[in-house]
């Protein structure tokens, strides 16, 4: 018994679209045929009830005109109906009075067609079959007219051709106007999910701008309900935001606190017995690491998703030209390529943090030649840093781009800015090498899947 | 060689003032930009220490300030921020070295050398006067590949010689740069110091210019 879960799922999931279009198709498949008949049927009422009535009114001035003629035994009726085609044979319009025995009077046009007659002496309307199978409305009625002993039946009848074109031409239009309308119900539903879902359909392709990084909030000149819609998830957008950067700040404000006592305590562990000092070294070293690896996490945008491009040089210029000036005072070459304008989906501060940790490495360790290279290949930006130090083995490479492993404890936090930036290279999804450089020490490549690539302008 | 170490903590000033006295330098402290911004205007340093984190503003506008009115000494930034960008303020503001908290000791002594060094124009750690050689790193000076047993103050002294050759170096000058402040000898110490480095290294190696003070000179001159 386990369909009803799904098949109710499958109906909360169906498409706004396929939802007005099951209404709209329930209205033009049941409703319209449903008015169409009960018009037609109601119309065909109506049209017959005034087509009795007129024979009814006719049938009343046949009874006040007939009368007996004692003389001559029979019935006579004087009166002009006005109507001529009462006395034209087969004009389809007749009256008859009759006693069903001897005495029967009939109009010209009935020529020796005598009409069916029924006991009873209320009114009667009904369609009987006339002279020539035609189809006649027929209205009767008994009366007493002495000194007949038989009541007397009078019937006034015409053909309802006339009144079953009138219905048919209705029903006609009828039907055409309902086939019309149930089109138009159709076209208008057609253009209510073009025009009327487009503002869905827009705020969807702003709400993945937003995913992308491309907008920053979501475009609220829409209608009324969305405009709402937009608002909350702008105010969900923004609080978002404002957690993330709190975050930031309680991080940094916390490692920043952290670092003076640090370093004091570093200075400190020089005056103990020198059997202890390395121990000292190493547990602040680990607290160092700690503080700086998880300072790096939480600071770091990441995830590609939700960062908006910035340019790579505008964010990277200050920080290369810094270590640059740096790198001259230590008597280094710093060369280095910039793309001129290139757009990437990164957190400027998170580029700044990958370039700024590796060439700190390089500069620590080059003798006197470093060489950064920046290009984007499609949308993948590689970088590249190489100097002329010692280099490193292949098996502390492998334990660089393990978390927060140090490469060298004589130095603090060689190792650890590897590790670092291979955290933010992961959680770009991207890849880090490290090998041996044609300059003889380490070269440091970076591949990060963030290059915005610029589509053609269609026009 | 003297110092000015800028930091408002209290306990890294007095532990990084001791290092640095260990490693041989004259430490005077300012505690606040204010304070270092008077003393780098009115007394001769041969290194600044700067923390960027300092109670009456951003140590980077300081530095600006003072390189924006054209003083040039050598200037070591420490930083707790690891924000690059910060960083790359200070290079561009004019420091020319930094080191991250929390630091060795030995780094910072590294560093803020190697900066005095390369102000006196010598890219080498050791520099050289002929026979007579200063490791600028350990301090040890030799003579033809001899070390030679000096005093911390007569090392001062011959390291300031060393680092301003060929200039001529006047009493005034070496008094700033070789002695505290507190302590400041009058012209027979100095007197005094040069003729025991003299007596160690050879009388022709330093001469008195007169009315000048002290020049040391690589080669002994031409007897006559």
């Amino acid at each position: 018994m386990m369909p009803w879960p799904s098949w109710q799922g499958r109906i909360a999931r169906r498409s706004i679209a396929s939802r007005l279009l099951v209404a709209t198709l329930v209205i033009v498949i049941v409703g319209l045929p449903l008015a169409g008949f009960l018009l037609s049927h109601h119309y065909r009422e109506s049209a017959t009830q005034a087509f009795d009535d007129r024979l009814e009114a006719l049938l009343n001035v046949v009874i006040a005109g007939v009368a007996f003629d004692r003389v001559e035994q029979r019935l006579i009726f004087d009166r002009d109906l006005g109507d001529p085609r009462f006395d034209q044979v087969y004009s389809g319009w007749y009256w008859q009075m009759t006693d069903g025995q001897q005495h029967t009077l009939t109009s010209r046009s009935l020529w020796d067609q005598r009409l069916p007659t029924h006991d009873g002496n209320t009114l009667i309307a009904r369609t009987v079959n006339g002279p020539r199978a035609s189809s006649l409305r027929l209205v009767e009625r008994d009366i007493q007219l002495a000194p007949l002993e038989q009541p007397l039946h009078i019937s006034v009848a015409a053909e309802d051709q006339a009144l079953m074109d009138n219905v048919r031409q209705f029903q006609q239009w009828l039907w055409g106007g309902l086939a019309g309308l149930g089109t138009l119900l159709l076209t208008v539903l057609a253009l209510q999910i073009r025009w009327g879902l487009a503002p869905l359909r827009r705020m969807r392709a702003n709400l993945r701008e937003v995913e992308n990084g491309e907008a920053k909030q979501l475009d609220t000149r829409l209608p009324d309900e969305l405009a709402g819609l937009a608002t909350t998830m702008n105010a969900v957008l923004a609080r978002d935001q404002r957690l993330i950067e709190r975050g930031r700040h309680a991080a940094g404000n916390l490692a920043h606190a952290l670092k003076t006592p640090l370093s004091v305590m570093r200075l400190l562990a020089r005056q103990a017995p020198a059997e202890q000092q390395s121990a000292w070294e190493a547990e602040l070293t680990r607290i160092d690491n700690a503080v700086r690896h998880h300072l790096a996490r939480a600071s770091a945008a990441g995830e590609g998703g939700r960062v908006a491009p910035v340019s790579l040089n505008e964010a990277l210029a200050p920080l290369i030209n810094g270590l640059a000036r740096l790198a001259q005072r230590r008597d280094i070459h710093l060369e280095h390529t910039l793309p001129r304008d290139m757009q990437a989906h990164m957190d400027a501060q998170d580029a700044q943090e990958i370039v700024g940790n590796i060439l700190d490495n390089a500069l620590r360790w080059a003798k006197g030649e470093v060489i950064l290279t920046l290009e984007a290949h499609g949308e993948h930006l590689q970088l590249c840093v190489s100097d002329d130090g010692p280099g490193m083995s292949p098996a502390d490479c492998q334990a660089a781009l393990q978390r927060g492993k140090r490469l060298d404890e004589k130095r603090s936090g060689s190792g650890l800015g590897l590790s670092i930036v291979a955290d933010l290279v992961a959680l770009y999804r991207g890849d880090m090498q490290l090998e041996r450089a044609a300059l003889g020490g380490l070269a440091v490549t970076i591949t990060l899947p963030v290059v915005v690539i610029r589509r053609p302008d269609r026009r | 060689m003297k110092c000015l170490l800028v930091e408002d903590d209290q306990a890294l000033a007095r532990e990084l003032g001791q290092a640095l006295r260990d490693g041989d330098w004259l430490v005077e402290h300012a505690f606040n930009g204010q304070e270092a911004d008077f003393l780098v205007r009115t007394e001769a340093y041969d290194s600044l220490i700067l923390d960027v984190g300092l109670p009456d503003g951003d140590g980077i506008r300081w530095l600006a300030a003072w390189r924006e009115d054209g003083i040039d000494l050598p200037i070591l930034i420490l930083t707790a921020r690891e924000r690059w960008a910060d960083k790359a303020a200070g290079f561009s503001a004019g420091a020319d070295d930094y080191v991250t908290k929390p630091f060795e000791s030995a780094e910072v002594l590294f560093r803020l050398r190697a900066l005095v060094r390369r102000s006196h124009g010598h890219a080498h750690p050791v520099l050289r006067m002929g026979e007579l050689s200063l490791d600028t790193h350990t301090q040890h000076v030799a003579l033809a590949g001899r070390p030679v047993s000096l005093t911390a103050q007569e090392t001062r002294l011959l390291s300031y010689l060393m680092h301003a050759a060929p200039r001529v170096v006047s009493r005034t000058e070496l008094s700033e740069h070789v002695y505290d402040r507190d302590h400041e000898p009058d012209s027979n110490v100095i007197d005094v110091q040069v003729s025991r480095l003299r007596r160690k290294l050879g009388a022709w190696r330093i001469v008195t210019q007169r009315g000048q003070g002290y020049r040391l000179l690589a080669e002994q001159p031409a007897a006559g």
